[in-house]
């Protein structure tokens, strides 16, 4: 039975509602310590910056700016040591808990991720990276379709004008694999299109120029166009994998999401990237867990994800699939 | 002196790059040629197979049956140009449609085990056949825009090279249909 809303309400009410409110009083008390330790922290960095103005070797600007930032980082290690321990522990009871809600077959590692390995060979993000991190992997069957996804976080260092190491994001979000319906040996990505946008003619020019991804793929199907640019190692077979109705789906799915989506298929398997500007399962620490329109966005956002299997029918197998 | 030679040399540049565009988009119709056709090859040697597990059952359609191994030869035993090929694999996509749709009369046949795998294998090969005359179509549209457009008319003329004609897509796979009717249920 497909998960809704109101199984949703019943189950939150019968199943996860005390657990709640004992992980509500565990935020409780950590915002209370947290509002506590900002106290003591502030009158400390008032005291810090009054010691520092008498002594001759800083001017007070520089006392100031040693005494806020001391007390922000002391600040923010309370705050991560608090919120990490919160982490776990809501995750453990909500997003756990929903997962096999969902699905109870589905099998949830709130900290694991998907290999290195099955990331490069997905050969969505091509650029070189320096931290791979992730966490929250949801392994298993959907409607006897291999499924498994998870939060990825990928980054490259580089350094700015005033030579500081920074982290540039290349990805984050939700990453999601699944076997494909068909089968299939040619590569073929779907990146958002970025320079036909920008760029009109030219930039479709430039598109059938860059070579790095394989041969560009023009399709038959305009919505998709001006959406997305398809680089395919094979036409016909890229072509098999895009039927009209397959493109249709992605721009429906596209509409429905609003936001920036990848996708490639590589050795009769699919690869999905979202993009989230947030780790997709953390909690908010702000926000009260008892509130159930706030339990109700992880739920959705879990009930998409699942969905996409049956979104773009990945169980309707062909003949040599099965 | 200078500047007619960087005209001359220049002018020289695009026209090899017209003539080598036309030349490139020439071949990517002869390769997407080809894959269609080793595609349509593959249905051929399906042909024999499914004629024999179907004519005990289909008595009442040995004149359909004849007519397809009738196509299924000639297909095969003469090399077709491109626009033949067009033809024949529009009768013989059309025949078999009629065929499959008659076979809902045959209850039988349509429990026969060999013959489901048949029909399995078929609409497998037809979705692999739509996506090579699309992209045979995308080719054919790119390179006859290019002996058509100008400046490359030109050349294209001074080539010899002529307008290519287009598959046309069945209006079942222009529409956006719902897929449980290609799949197998």
């Amino acid at each position: 039975m497909k998960p809704t809303l109101s199984s949703l309400l019943d189950y939150y009410y019968e199943s996860m509602y005390p657990l709640l409110k004992s992980l509500e009083e565990k935020r409780l008390g950590i915002l209370s310590t947290l509002k506590k330790a900002a106290l003591i922290l502030f009158c400390g960095a008032i005291l810090l910056f009054f010691i520092l103005t008498h002594t001759p070797l800083l001017i007070p600007l520089h006392a100031f700016l040693l005494s806020a930032l001391s007390g922000f980082l002391i600040f923010m290690f309370i705050y991560r040591y608090e919120s990490s321990g919160y982490g776990i522990l809501f995750k453990d009871g909500v997003i756990e808990k929903m997962i096999h809600f969902i699905d109870p077959s589905l099998l949830y590692s709130k900290m694991s991720f998907i290999r290195e390995e099955e990331f490069k060979k997905s050969t969505l993000f091509v650029e070189s990276y320096d931290r791979f991190s992730g966490s929250d992997l949801v392994s298993g069957k959907i409607e006897g379709v291999d499924v498994h996804f998870c939060g990825l976080h990928v980054e490259k260092k580089v350094r700015d004008t005033d030579d500081k190491e920074i982290w540039n994001d290349i990805f984050q979000g939700l990453f999601f694999v699944a076997d494909f319906n068909k089968i299939f040996h040619a590569k073929m990505v779907i990146l958002p299109d970025v320079a036909e946008k920008n760029f009109g003619i030219l930039g479709s020019w430039m598109q059938g120029m860059n070579t790095q991804r394989g041969e560009l793929i023009q399709l038959d199907h305009i919505e998709f166009e001006k959406l997305f640019v398809v680089y395919g190692s094979d036409q016909i077979e890229s072509r098999y994998i895009l039927s009209q109705a397959f493109m249709e789906k992605i721009v429906q799915f596209h509409k429905k999401i609003k936001k920036p989506l990848a996708l490639s298929f590589v050795d009769s398997k699919i690869y999905l990237a979202l993009h989230y500007t947030k780790p997709l399962f953390e909690p908010i620490l702000t926000r009260s867990v008892l509130e159930f329109n706030y339990i109700k966005e992880y739920f959705e956002l879990l009930v998409m994800i699942t969905g996409i299997v049956s979104e773009f029918k990945l169980n309707e197998k062909l003949w040599s699939k099965r | 002196m200078e500047t007619f030679l960087i005209v001359i040399g220049l002018l020289l540049l695009i026209l090899v790059f017209m003539y080598n565009t036309l030349i490139s988009k020439k071949n990517q119709v002869d390769t997407i040629f080809a894959g269609l056709d080793a595609v349509l090859k593959k249905r051929y040697d399906l042909l024999p197979n499914l004629v024999s597990s179907v004519k005990e059952y289909m008595v009442h359609e040995s004149i359909t049956l004849e007519k397809i191994t009738e196509l299924r030869t000639k297909a095969l035993t003469t090399t077709l140009p491109s626009a033949e090929t067009i033809a024949l694999d529009k009768q013989i996509s059309s025949m078999l449609g009629n065929l499959m749709v008659t076979v809902e009369n045959y209850p039988t046949l349509k429990a026969n085990e060999n013959f489901l795998h048949l029909q399995g294998t078929l609409n497998e090969l037809e979705e692999q056949i739509s996506a090579a005359r699309r992209a045979y179509n995308q080719s054919v549209n790119d390179y006859n825009n290019a002996i058509e457009m100008f400046p490359t008319n030109f050349m294209a003329s001074f080539m010899h090279l002529k307008r290519k004609e287009l598959f046309s897509i069945p209006a079942r796979e222009r529409q956006n249909i719902d897929v449980k009717t290609i799949f197998q249920k």
